[in-house]
C-alpha cells in the first residue's frame, strides 16, 4: 500500500516547470544584470521554509493571438504568506521571464484572493513589481484587472500595512497599485516607474526627456517624492521592507510591536544640553536630536531625499515604537512649505491607521513665503498637518525645541491639536509671530514719530523678544506640561510614551473626515 | 552609560550606571534583552536605505546656488581661494535662521555674485566654482 508513484513523478514534474519560471536563459540574463528571480526574492524575503505557495498550478485562459499553445507557469506571478521577522505575511511577486510579468485575468485574480486572505487574517502584504504592463493578447480583461487590483488596493488601505517594492519596470496604469499602498522601496538600478515613457512625452508635448530624469529611483525619491526608499539592490529592498514591518502592526486593531520589556531609560543626557547652540540663529541638525532620543540611536528616516525641511521616521523609545515628526532648521530653516506639509501630513496619517504614537520635534520658523507657494495652494497643502495631527487619536507628543511660530506652530501639533503632553525647551520661542514683524504692526505709530526709526525699531524687538520668545508666556496660560532640560528630553518623552499607550481617543461615526488633497 | 536591572526582595528596579572612563561610547551600547524576535529581528542590521543622489546644486557652469530667499549675512571665502566639498562658503539669513550655504565640490572660487547685506532669491547664483 503506497502512494502511486506516477502521481508523485507528476506533481513533481510540475513543481519543475514552475521553478525553471520562464527558462534558465532568461533566469541567467538577469542574474548578470545583479536581479534575483521572482521566487528568489520572495526567499529572500521570508524565513526559510515558510514560503507557502498560492497558486502554482494556475494557468491563464486567453484562447487568442498564439496565446492557447503558450504555457506561462504561475500565470507570471508568484503568490504566497510565510513568515518575516517572525509574523506571517503575504506577498506575490510578478516574474519578468514569465511573458514579461504582463498581467491577465488569471495573473490579477491570483494577486487579488492573496490580498482578500490577507484582508482577512489581518497580515501585511507586500507586492513586487517587475513587469510589462497588461497582456495586451487579453484585452480588456487584463483593464479589468487593473482595476480589481486598484480597489482591492483601496479596499484593503488603513487595514493591514500594504509595501509595494519597485524592482524592474512598472509602467502606465500599473504605477497606480504602489501609488495605492501604504510605502514604496524601489531598487537603485534596473527599475523604472512611469505613466507616460520618454516616447509619449515626446510626442505629445515636444519635451526630450530621458528615463533618469523622471522615472529613476532617484528621481523619484528626490524630485517627484513618489517613493519612501531606495534600496541598493533585490535583496536590499526585501530588507528594508523587513525592517520597515518590524514598526508596524500586523494590522489596524493590533498594536506595533512595542518592546515593553526594554528598560525605561530614566537617565538624563548631558550631550542633549550641548547640542543646543547658544543663539537661535545657529541652525542644529534634528538628526542629532533624534540619535539620541531613539534607541541604539536607530532611525528609520522614511522619505529621507524629498523636502528635507521636514524629516519623518520610525524609531524605538525605551521599547516604545514612535513615529517621528521633525522640523529640520538645516534645510530651508526648517519651515513649512508645500512639500514638506504633503510629506508630513501622510506619515502622520500612516502612523494613526497603525496605532504608531507620534512625536513631534518642534523647530519652525513658519510657514515658508513667497509666490510660488501662495500659488501652488499652500494654504491646502498646509491645512493637510493641522487636518492630520488634529484628526489622529493615537498618543501625541510634543516637544518644542526653539521656534514654534504662528500657524506653523500649531501645525507641528500644538496642544490644540490634541498633544497629550507638550515638553518646551528653555530655548523654545513660541509666539504669534517673530519680534520685528511683531512691532511693525503693534507699534507703527511709535515707529514713525522716534527719529531714528530703525533703531526704535531694534530697541522694541529686543523688549518684544525678551518677554515673548520663550516658553513661558505658552506655559503661563496652561498651554506646556512642562519647561525641561534639553538633558531631560529622553526620560520625560519615555516616560510620557508608556503613560499614554492606554490612550482612548474615539470620534463621531462618520464615512471619513474631507482632508484638503 | 549601562542600564541594569536589579531585583531586590522581589521589587525590580532599574539603575544606570555610568562607567566614567566609558563615558564617550555610551550611545551605543544596547539595552535590549532581545528577548522578542521581532525586536531581535530589527536590531540585525540590515541594508541601509541608499541615499538618491543629491539634485546638483551646481549648474555645468559651477555656479552655486541660493537654497531660499533670504539675506547675506556673511561671504565666509574669497575669490581665488581654493575650497573643499563641505567648506562653509556664505551664511545667510531667512527666516529668523542663518542658513550655511557650503561648498557642493572642492574647487577655487572664480567669481562671488554678492556681498554681505545684499537680498537674494531662492535659486540665484551666488558664486562660482572652478
Amino acid at each position: 500500500m503506497s502512494i502511486d508513484p506516477k502521481l508523485l513523478e507528476e506533481l513533481q514534474n510540475k513543481r519543475a516547470v514552475a521553478n525553471a519560471a520562464g527558462g534558465a536563459d532568461k533566469l541567467e540574463k538577469r542574474k548578470a544584470k545583479g536581479q534575483l528571480s521572482a521566487r528568489e526574492r520572495l526567499e529572500q524575503l521570508f524565513e526559510p521554509g515558510t514560503f507557502q505557495e498560492f497558486g502554482m498550478h494556475a494557468r491563464h485562459t486567453c484562447q487568442r493571438f498564439g496565446l492557447q499553445d503558450k504555457e506561462l507557469p504561475y500565470d507570471g506571478v508568484v503568490c504566497g504568506t510565510g513568515f518575516v521577522n517572525g509574523r506571517a505575511v503575504a506577498a506575490y511577486s510578478q516574474d519578468f521571464t514569465v511573458g514579461g510579468g504582463a498581467l491577465g485575468r488569471i495573473h490579477a485574480k491570483k494577486i487579488c484572493d492573496l490580498m482578500d486572505y490577507a484582508h482577512d487574517i489581518g497580515i501585511p502584504v507586500i507586492g513586487v513589481n517587475d513587469s510589462g504592463g497588461a497582456r495586451i493578447q487579453e484585452g480588456v480583461d487584463s483593464l479589468s484587472g487593473y482595476g480589481q487590483v486598484f480597489f482591492k488596493n483601496v479596499y484593503l488601505s488603513g487595514v493591514v500595512p500594504q509595501v509595494a517594492i519597485i524592482a524592474g519596470p512598472c509602467a502606465g496604469g500599473a504605477a497606480y497599485s504602489p501609488a495605492l499602498a501604504d510605502f514604496i522601496i524601489m531598487t537603485e538600478k534596473n527599475a523604472n516607474m512611469f505613466i507616460c515613457g520618454p516616447d509619449v512625452i515626446k510626442a505629445a508635448t515636444g519635451e526630450s526627456a530621458s528615463l533618469d530624469q523622471f522615472a529613476s529611483a532617484a528621481a523619484h525619491a528626490s524630485i517627484a517624492g513618489n517613493i519612501h526608499l531606495i534600496a541598493e539592490d533585490d535583496a536590499g529592498a526585501m530588507a528594508l521592507a523587513s525592517e520597515l514591518l518590524s514598526f508596524l502592526p500586523s494590522n489596524n486593531i493590533s498594536d506595533p510591536p512595542h518592546d515593553l520589556d526594554h528598560n525605561l531609560n530614566l537617565a538624563p543626557d548631558p550631550r542633549m544640553n550641548e547640542l543646543v547652540p547658544a543663539t537661535s540663529k545657529e541652525a542644529m541638525d534634528v538628526h542629532e536630536v533624534i540619535k539620541l532620543l531613539a534607541d541604539d540611536a536607530h532611525f528609520f528616516e522614511i522619505m529621507p531625499d524629498f523636502a528635507p525641511n521636514i524629516v519623518v521616521g520610525f524609531a524605538r523609545i525605551s521599547g516604545v515604537v514612535v513615529g517621528i515628526v521633525a522640523n529640520q532648521p538645516i534645510v530651508k530653516a526648517g519651515t513649512l512649505d508645500i512639500d514638506s506639509s504633503d510629506k508630513g501630513a501622510r506619515f502622520i496619517r500612516t502612523c494613526n491607521i497603525y496605532n504608531v504614537p507620534l512625536l513631534s520635534l518642534v523647530d519652525v520658523p513658519g510657514f515658508m513665503p513667497g509666490l510660488a507657494q501662495e500659488q501652488g495652494g499652500i494654504i491646502r497643502h498646509g491645512a493637510k498637518m493641522l487636518f492630520a495631527y488634529a484628526a489622529s487619536t493615537v498618543p501625541k507628543i510634543t516637544l518644542i525645541m526653539r521656534k514654534a511660530y504662528g500657524g506653523a506652530y500649531l501645525a507641528m501639533c500644538s496642544a490644540d491639536m490634541g498633544a497629550d503632553a507638550v515638553f518646551a525647551w528653555p530655548t523654545a520661542e513660541i509666539a504669534v509671530m517673530g519680534a520685528e514683524g511683531a512691532v511693525k504692526v503693534l507699534f507703527r505709530k511709535e515707529l514713525k514719530a522716534a527719529e531714528d526709526p530703525a533703531a526704535k525699531a531694534k530697541e522694541l524687538s529686543e523688549e518684544y523678544r525678551e518677554e515673548f520668545a520663550s516658553p513661558y508666556q505658552a506655559a503661563a496660560n496652561a498651554m506646556i506640561t512642562d519647561v525641561i532640560e534639553p538633558s531631560e528630553t529622553r526620560a520625560r518623552i519615555a516616560l510620557a510614551l508608556r503613560m499614554t499607550l492606554s490612550k482612548r481617543d474615539t470620534r463621531p461615526p462618520k464615512k471619513h473626515g474631507n482632508i484638503p488633497l | 552609560m549601562k542600564s541594569l536591572r536589579i531585583t531586590i526582595d522581589g521589587k525590580s528596579y532599574d539603575v544606570d550606571i555610568e562607567i566614567l572612563d566609558e563615558a564617550g561610547q555610551a550611545a551605543s551600547l544596547p539595552t535590549t534583552s532581545a528577548s522578542r524576535s521581532v525586536r531581535a529581528a530589527a536590531s540585525q542590521p540590515v541594508a541601509a536605505a541608499k541615499p538618491a543622489p543629491k539634485p546638483a546644486p551646481t549648474g555645468a557652469d559651477g555656479a552655486v546656488i541660493s537654497p531660499l530667499s533670504g539675506t547675506i549675512v556673511s561671504i565666509d571665502v574669497q575669490v581665488g581661494q581654493a575650497v573643499t566639498q563641505g567648506e562653509k562658503l556664505i551664511t545667510l539669513e531667512a527666516m529668523k535662521m542663518h542658513t550655511v550655504v557650503s561648498a557642493p565640490q572642492d574647487g577655487t572660487v572664480s567669481a562671488i555674485h554678492v556681498q554681505a547685506g545684499s537680498s537674494v532669491d531662492e535659486g540665484q547664483p551666488l558664486m562660482a566654482l572652478s
